[in-house]
């Protein structure tokens, strides 16, 4: 609200800025013309006036100082004054014209911005008492009647405190509509954010579907048709399950144990299971050897068999063989995977880490869940790495 | 189904290319057009007041004038179309939308136009169009009616075109010899600004009033940030996601049904393959970005004129009320809405590095230094009530450097590492 009304008092000051100065211009056009000003030096004086009265007007728009007001009233009474020699000369219709446009309009500028606070409704109401008064005394009733003074005098201030009353009143009610949108918004934002979540949180779906992406990046080279069709299937299927709003489990399929279900602990041996099968269908036959039976939590799981199933596709597309073996080993606190081929293998100092896709999948994930992971290879020796999770 | 390729990087928005988001939105609720008015109503009832107001003073001169009337028919003609045009059209636009058809529009200004030209014609043989013209004077307020409607540039050309055709026919109306001087002048002078006047004023107030709901429509949107947690993903991420996997599944269905041949050609290969690396930035990588980084992204006004650099993503670390007391210094630092001080205000929001402290605190809180360093900012022009908003944020000092202001925040935030 704060925030608004600032806004607010911005729109009016603007608003009243281009409302006098465009009365004063005109006014002082009115002014400058010859046989307004009854002498040179009243012409001189008056002009000078004008200027201020401009510049009063001009920071009007952009301070909310009512000095500015004030002297904007100064001069312009000033102006009236001058031209009507206080009170003591009758106008010529050039010179009425001046004067009325300066009193019922340049100076009824201020009354746009006179309003938002009481003290600024009282300052309007003092500010319009005087133009009034001066109006009235100064301009002579053998120049123009004084009822007819008064009536373009309150018209022009009744049109311009208008405009100040009508759009102060108007910010409430659009403040409390935008308030009524922020509240939808931030209900949509909530909304965003669990479903990121739920959609970032499937992650094993992922990472079988990155895996078969990656395999389709190669334009699927080395398995075939008919298995990289079936696996496309498969996760077509689940990404459209997904999709669909719910959290896919697997049913029939039995190939993928994507969630870990009720289950606070899930058993490794199974979900070992579907990535041998996986792999399988993509020609590298992987050997199990060690226990089946260990039990992870579901966090630690899926950063382990990511990890695992990383390594593999990098024996898969890297090794050149068409075999590898997974030794799982744990004790009380670790969860160990040793994978390994008889690949060509490679010299570690030679490969850049990130290239494998190792340092951002394998060991950032496994950094996640509190493990780690360690690579041995040299050329013509295979390659061994360790995965390490804590139970 | 195909698989269409990917858009550019879809991780987040870059923040110097922030202007899409949200501030889309705020745009299209803000604009005339299709938008839930927003307050434009109440104005347009306002400008129809002031019309109203005007006229009833045009008509008062119009009876006082009565009898003098060479053509007094042609005299009420145009009061009785400028009446009938004011009516129709405050209930066409009470009924209408928020805008109005151009063929209505086109009809309103011929209105304006027949008006103008039959009050023209009814005074032409006084020779003194200045103090005569009572429909025609009172025919440009009546441009009022559509102020909230039309655009501004409509506007103030049928204003302009009005003051122009006024102005010369004064001038030809003005028998030779008439001597140039302020009595003869002056009331053709105010007869020209009473019509042209109206308008350019109504099309100002319009024009910041809708400014002013956008900006707050920005700045409402953005404070939702606010509540969001440590780390989050933004407005789109959902969105993104959801479009990749989209994207994936449609490659892979295609492939299952054999619409896409294996093996994959180049093109389809390179699809998967930035696919692939787009997924696994979104999964990995995807909670890496505090609330300030997605409030400054999505605004309009901050995107454009804030740099964040916080490595640690500390600001994720501010409670509810440190945030908005930011977010509203931040705001009010850069919301100077006039447009030569706009363009060259810029700040960069520091957050840390943390500085390891001498004494142990008790309370089980960390500081967090945050540093606002600004260009084109002077400290004495600032508004009083940003200092209010900064003391919400913690400790500060404010100093000037290069001329512009600068402030070193000490803001005491709950230590992560002792929950």
């Amino acid at each position: 609200m704060e925030l608004i009304a600032k806004e607010r008092d911005r729109v009016l000051q603007r608003g009243a800025r281009v409302y006098g100065l465009g009365f004063t211009l005109v006014s002082a056009l009115c002014f400058l013309l010859p046989g307004a000003a009854p002498d040179t030096s009243t012409l001189a004086l008056g002009g000078l006036l004008y200027l201020v009265l401009a510049g009063a007007q001009l920071m009007l728009g952009v301070s909310r100082n009512p000095a500015w007001a004030v002297l904007t009233l100064a001069a312009g009474l000033g102006i009236l004054l001058l031209e009507t020699g206080v009170g003591s000369r009758d106008l010529g219709t050039g010179a009425l014209t001046a004067m009325q446009l300066l009193v019922a309009g340049s100076l009824a500028s201020v009354a746009i911005v006179l309003t938002g606070s009481v003290w600024r409704i009282i300052g309007l109401w003092v500010a319009f008492g005087a133009v009034m008064t001066s109006a009235l005394l100064l301009i002579t009733p053998a120049t123009q009647a004084p009822l007819r003074t008064a009536g373009l005098v309150l018209l022009g201030w009744i049109l311009a405190a208008g405009i100040g009353l009508w759009v102060t009143a108007g910010v409430p009610q659009v403040s409390k509509r935008i308030a009524s949108i922020g509240r939808a918004h931030r209900a949509e934002r909530q909304a965003s954010e669990l479903e990121a979540q739920r959609r970032q949180s499937a992650r094993l779906l992922h990472d079988t579907v990155l895996a078969t992406l990656t395999l389709l990046a190669h334009s699927g080279v080395g398995v075939t048709p008919q298995a990289l069709r079936e696996q496309a299937a498969e996760d077509a299927r689940l990404l459209r399950q997904l999709r669909l709003g719910s959290t896919p489990t697997p049913q029939a399929s039995g190939s993928y144990q994507l969630e870990s279900g009720g289950e606070p602990e899930p058993v490794l041996g199974r979900t070992l299971e579907s990535v041998k099968q996986r792999f399988g269908r993509m020609g590298l036959k992987v050997n199990w050897h060690g226990t089946g039976q260990v039990l992870l939590p579901s966090e630690v799981l899926d950063a382990f068999l990511l990890a695992l199933a990383e390594c593999l596709e990098n024996v898969r597309r890297h090794s050149g063989v068409t075999e590898a073996h997974v030794t799982i080993t744990d004790d009380e606190t670790t969860v160990r995977a040793m994978v390994t081929d008889a690949g060509v293998g490679f010299d570690i100092a030679d490969i850049d880490e990130a290239k494998l896709g190792f340092a951002e999948s394998v060991v950032a994930r496994l950094r996640d869940v509190g493990g780690n992971a360690r690579l041995f290879s040299s050329p013509g020796a295979g390659t061994t790495v360790v995965l390490e999770v804590p139970r | 189904m195909t698989a269409g390729i990917p858009e550019e990087n879809t991780l987040g928005i870059v923040v110097g290319n922030a202007a899409r988001a949200v501030s889309k939105t705020a745009k299209r609720l803000g604009r005339a057009g299709a938008r839930p008015s927003l307050g434009s109503q109440f104005l347009a009832l306002g400008a129809d007041l002031l019309v109203v107001l005007r006229a009833v003073y045009g008509l008062s001169w119009f009876v006082a004038l009565w009898p003098t009337y060479p053509v007094p028919g042609a005299a009420a003609s145009a009061w009785a179309v400028l009446v009938l045009v004011i009516v129709a059209t405050a209930i066409a636009s009470r009924v209408g939308g928020d805008t109005m058809p151009t063929w209505m529009f086109a009809l309103v200004l011929t209105g304006i136009a027949a008006t103008v030209v039959l009050d023209i014609v009814a005074v032409w043989e006084l020779h003194d169009l200045g103090r005569t013209l009572t429909a025609a004077t009172a025919a440009g307020a009546a441009l009022l009616l559509v102020v909230t409607q039309r655009g501004a540039t409509e506007l103030l050309i049928s204003a302009g075109v009005l003051g122009l055709v006024l102005a010369v026919a004064m001038f030809i109306n003005t028998p030779p010899g008439t001597p140039f001087d302020a009595d003869h002048l002056a009331p053709q002078l105010a007869a020209i600004a009473f019509a042209v006047l109206p308008a350019v004023i109504g099309v100002t107030v319009v024009h910041g009033y809708r400014r002013m709901v956008q900006l707050e429509l920005d700045r409402v949107l953005v404070q939702s940030n606010v509540s969001a947690p440590r780390y989050a993903v933004g407005m789109l991420a959902s969105e993104e996601l959801a479009r990749l996997d989209l994207a994936a599944e449609r490659l892979l269905d295609s492939i299952a049904t054999k619409k896409t041949a294996l093996p994959l050609t180049p093109k389809t290969a390179s699809i998967a393959a930035s696919l692939a690396t787009e997924l696994r930035l979104h999964l990995i990588e995807g909670r890496r970005e505090t609330w300030l980084y997605h409030a400054v992204s999505e605004s309009e006004l901050l995107g454009r004129s804030v740099t964040l650099v916080d490595k640690s993503a500390l600001a994720g670390l501010l409670d509810a009320a440190q945030r908005d007391g930011l977010l509203s210094a931040a705001w009010m630092l850069v919301g100077d809405t006039r447009k030569k001080a706009a363009q060259n205000r810029s700040i960069t929001l520091q957050l840390g590095p943390l500085a390891p402290t001498e004494t142990p605190r008790t309370d089980h809180k960390i500081i967090v230094p945050i540093t606002i360093t600004s260009t084109g900012i002077r400290r004495n022009r600032v508004d009083p009530s940003i200092w209010a908003a900064l003391g919400r944020v913690g400790r500060y000092s404010d100093s000037t450097e290069n001329g512009s202001l600068r402030v070193d925040i000490e803001a005491a935030v709950d230590n992560p590492a002792d929950v």
